[in-house]
C-alpha cells in the first residue's frame, strides 16, 4: 500500500522504533490500518490493587487516593482498614501536598479552557500512570500536554507557596543533614534513594521517619484507534479476566511470518511480523562470509479467505555506516564499502496461502493435511524437513514455494554473502497480500453466470506492510576458528 | 506450526499415558496417587513432584493438579506449600492450570497458578504464591512467599517485581506455543 511510509534501514538503531512484534499490534478495521501501543489512545477501564487484586471503584480511587502498604513505623491506627484515610490528616497539612493542591487549583481552570478549545484530538498519553496523577482528576493528567502545546504566552505566572530555592528550603538538606550523617551508626538509618526517589518532594532523611506509602494501583486499559476513535481493545469488567469484549489484534489480520535458516541448529522462532516488528530472536545463527545460504520463510494466514502474497526486498540505501559495525577494522577501499554485504533472492511471483479453517486448529496430528501436489512447485533439496520424503525426487531448488500445509505456506529464499560481508543479515521486506474483501456482492445470487463472473473478478483488496527479516550474523572467515570455539561452549 | 525443529527424546525414557502425558522415568514422582495430570503434559527428567506431602487426615486428597499442555522442566521441584495454622502443621494443595510451562531447575511452592502462565528457568516461586492467568515470570526470578502476580503481568527480579503488562494476545500466543511444543516433543527409537 502506498500509504505505508518507507521504514528506516533495519541496521540503524532507529529501526527498532518503527517495528514491533506482530502480537503487540492492533488492527483498526475502520481505517484498515495497523496500530501499535505507541499510537493508540488509552483510557482507564478499571483499577485494581496489584497486591490483593481488589478491584477499586474509580470513585474511591479519586476520593482515597490509592491504598496503603503497612510497615512498622510509630503510627497507631485506630482501625485496621482504611489506613489511607487515617493517615490523610497528617498528610493534608504537609507542605508538598498543599503545594500540589495549589498547583491543581492554578492549572485546572487553564486546562479546562484550553482543552475545550483544542477539542478531543489531543491523545498523547503516558502508559505509566503515576500514583499522583491517578489520584488527580483524570482530566488534569490527560490534558497537560495541551497546555504546553497551546497558548503558552497567555499563562499567568504561578507563584509557589514556599520558596524552595536556597538552603533553607524544603528538602534542601544543609547543615542539619550533615550533622545527622556525622552521627550515623548504620547506613540503614538513612532512607535510601529508592525510598525517596519516587515521592513528590521532601522525604525525611531518617529511615524511621518514613511513612508507609501507597501502592500504586494498576489499571486495565481500553485502547482506541488514534484516527477514528474506534475501540480496538476493551477489557471485560473483571480485572483478572484475560478475555476481552473487543479485541482487534493485528495477528488476526496479517499473516504471521517466521524465518528459518536450515544450516544452523539454532532455529530462531524469529518474530511474527507486521508493518512494525521487532527482532525478538534470541539465539543468533551465524553464517560464513562469502557463502550462499538457503533460508525458509513460513507464512501463516489468519484470514478465512485465501491470500495471494507477494514479497519484495526493500532496496538498501547504502552508506558506509550501514555495513561497518563499530570496532571492525575495515581497511577496504570505498568501492568495497559501497557493495552490499549480502544479496537476497526471493520468489518474485505471487504465491497463495490457503485460508484458515477452525478444523485445523483442533487437529494436532500432522498427517491429516492434504498437500496439494499440483501446487507443490518446488521441492527442497536440503533435507531440512525430514518429514518430506518427496524431496528425493524432483529438482533440487531452494527458491520458490517449498511446502503448503493447511493455512501455512513455506517459501524458500537464498542469501548470497559477499566475501568481506560483516554484521547482521537483516533486511526490510515488503509483504503485500491480496484477498477477497467481505464487501457484499450485488444481488447476483440467482444467476450462476453472473456469479461466476463475479468470482472471476472478485472484489480484491490489497494490504501491505513492511517487516524486518533477521537471518543471523555474518562471521568473517578469519574469525571462523574463534566462532567455532564459541559455539562449542 | 512453525519451522522449529522437533525436540527428540529417547522413547524408553518416557512413559506415555493414554491421555498423552509424557513422564520421564528419571523424574521423581512421589505420591502419584495424589497427583493429577490433565493430559498432554510433559514432565522432564530430573523433575521432582511431591505428591506425598499431603494434608493430614484420612481420605483421598489431591495434592498437586496440573492441567493440559503443561511442561515441568528438567530438574524442577514442585512441592505443595505448608504452614502452621492454629498450631497445626499442614500442607496445602497446589493447583496449576492449562498451558503452563515451568523452565528448568525452578522451584515451585505456589498455591495457585492460572492458565497460560510461563515461568522461566531457575526461578523460585515462594510458598502460597498466587499467579493469575497469562502472567510471565522471567528467568532467575524469585517470588516472595504469599506474593500475588496479577493477570497479564510480566515479573522479573529478586525479589520479583512487576515490570510491564503483556500484550492482549498473550493467551493465544502461549496456547499455540505450548501446543507446538508438545507436538515437537517426539520419541526417537533407539
Amino acid at each position: 500500500m502506498s500509504a505505508a511510509p518507507v521504514p528506516p534501514p533495519p541496521n540503524l538503531p532507529s529501526s527498532s522504533a518503527s517495528f514491533h512484534p506482530l502480537h503487540t499490534l492492533y488492527f483498526c478495521e475502520e481505517c484498515d490500518a495497523v496500530r501499535c501501543n505507541r499510537c493508540v489512545a488509552i483510557e482507564v477501564s478499571g483499577y485494581y490493587c496489584p497486591n490483593c487484586l481488589f478491584e477499586v471503584p474509580s470513585a474511591s480511587v479519586r476520593a482515597e487516593r490509592n491504598r496503603w502498604d503497612s510497615a512498622e513505623v510509630g503510627i497507631t491506627f485506630e482501625k485496621p482498614t482504611g489506613l489511607a484515610q487515617q493517615l490523610q490528616k497528617f498528610e493534608d497539612s504537609a507542605p508538598e501536598f498543599l503545594e500540589f493542591e495549589r498547583l491543581k487549583d492554578f492549572f485546572e481552570p487553564l486546562v479546562r479552557a484550553t482543552s475545550s478549545s483544542h477539542g478531543p484530538g489531543n491523545t498523547s498519553h503516558s502508559t505509566h500512570v503515576n500514583a499522583l496523577t491517578t489520584a488527580a482528576s483524570s482530566a488534569l493528567a490527560r490534558d497537560i500536554p495541551g497546555v504546553s502545546k497551546g497558548s503558552k504566552d497567555d499563562l499567568p505566572v504561578y507563584r509557589a507557596r514556599v520558596e524552595v530555592s536556597g538552603a533553607s528550603g524544603l528538602g534542601a538538606g544543609g547543615d542539619g543533614d550533615a550533622d545527622i550523617m556525622r552521627h550515623l551508626e548504620s547506613p540503614a538509618d538513612v532512607s535510601g534513594l529508592e525510598q525517596r526517589w519516587l515521592s513528590s518532594w521532601a522525604e525525611p532523611l531518617h529511615a524511621r521517619e518514613l511513612k508507609p506509602i501507597r501502592i500504586p494501583l494498576h489499571s486495565r486499559l481500553t485502547k482506541r484507534c488514534p484516527a477514528c476513535r474506534h475501540i480496538l481493545i476493551k477489557p471485560e469488567q473483571k480485572a483478572q479476566s484475560v478475555r476481552y469484549k473487543i479485541k482487534l489484534v493485528a495477528a488476526n489480520y496479517l499473516p504471521a511470518i517466521s524465518v528459518n535458516l536450515p544450516i544452523s541448529q539454532t532455529t530462531r522462532k524469529s518474530m511474527s511480523i507486521a508493518q512494525k516488528e521487532d527482532d525478538g530472536s534470541t539465539g543468533k545463527s551465524t553464517m560464513i562470509a562469502g557463502k550462499t545460504y538457503p533460508f525458509q520463510l513460513s507464512m501463516t494466514n489468519p484470514l478465512y479467505d485465501p491470500i495471494q502474497v507477494r514479497l519484495a526486498v526493500q532496496r538498501q540505501q547504502l552508506s558506509a555506516a550501514d555495513e561497518v559495525g563499530p570496532g571492525s577494522n575495515v581497511e577496504a577501499d570505498n568501492a568495497k564499502l559501497r557493495r552490499p554485504p549480502f544479496a537476497v533472492t526471493l520468489p518474485s511471483t505471487a504465491f497463495s496461502v490457503a485460508a484458515f479453517a477452525e478444523a485445523w486448529e483442533y487437529e494436532d496430528d500432522e498427517e491429516m493435511f492434504g498437500v496439494d501436489d499440483d501446487e507443490l512447485l518446488v521441492r527442497t533439496g536440503n533435507g531440512a524437513s525430514p518429514s518430506k520424503e518427496r524431496s528425493a525426487r524432483g529438482k533440487v531448488k531452494t527458491v520458490g514455494v517449498l511446502e503448503k500445509k493447511a493455512n501455512t505456506t513455506v517459501i524458500g529464499g537464498e542469501v548470497v554473502l559477499s566475501r568481506d560481508g560483516r554484521g547482521d543479515v537483516k533486511f526490510n521486506m515488503l509483504v503485500s497480500y491480496t484477498y477477497r474483501s467481505d464487501e457484499p456482492q450485488d444481488d447476483n445470487e440467482g444467476d450462476p453466470k453472473a456469479r461466476s463472473t463475479a468470482k472471476a473478478v472478485p472484489e480484491m483488496k490489497t494490504f501491505s506492510f513492511y517487516t524486518v527479516v533477521n537471518l543471523g550474523m555474518i562471521v568473517p572467515k578469519e574469525d571462523l576458528t574463534s566462532a567455532a570455539n564459541a559455539m562449542e561452549m | 506450526m512453525g519451522l522449529q525443529p522437533p525436540v527428540y527424546y529417547i522413547k524408553s525414557e518416557y512413559i506415555e499415558t493414554d491421555t498423552g502425558n509424557k513422564v520421564s522415568r528419571r523424574a521423581t514422582i512421589a505420591g502419584p496417587q495424589n497427583i493429577i495430570l490433565g493430559g498432554k503434559t510433559i514432565i522432564a527428567s530430573g523433575a521432582i513432584i511431591r505428591g506425598d506431602l499431603r494434608r493430614t487426615g484420612t481420605g483421598h486428597a489431591v495434592v498437586i493438579s496440573l492441567g493440559r499442555y503443561c511442561l515441568i522442566g528438567e530438574g524442577c521441584v514442585v512441592r505443595p506449600p505448608y504452614k502452621t495454622y492454629r498450631g497445626n502443621f499442614n500442607y496445602y494443595p497446589m493447583k496449576i492450570g492449562d498451558h503452563v510451562h515451568i523452565g528448568a531447575n525452578s522451584v515451585v511452592e505456589a498455591a495457585t497458578i492460572g492458565s497460560h502462565v510461563e515461568i522461566g528457568k531457575n526461578c523460585i516461586i515462594g510458598k502460597f504464591t498466587i499467579i493469575k492467568d497469562c502472567a510471565k515470570i522471567a528467568d532467575n526470578t524469585v517470588l516472595m512467599p504469599n506474593s500475588v502476580v496479577p493477570a497479564l503481568a510480566y515479573c522479573f527480579g529478586s525479589p520479583g517485581q512487576f515490570v510491564e503488562d503483556l500484550p492482549e494476545s498473550t493467551q493465544e500466543i502461549v496456547e499455540s506455543e505450548t501446543k507446538a511444543y508438545y507436538n515437537r516433543f517426539q520419541a526417537l527409537e533407539s
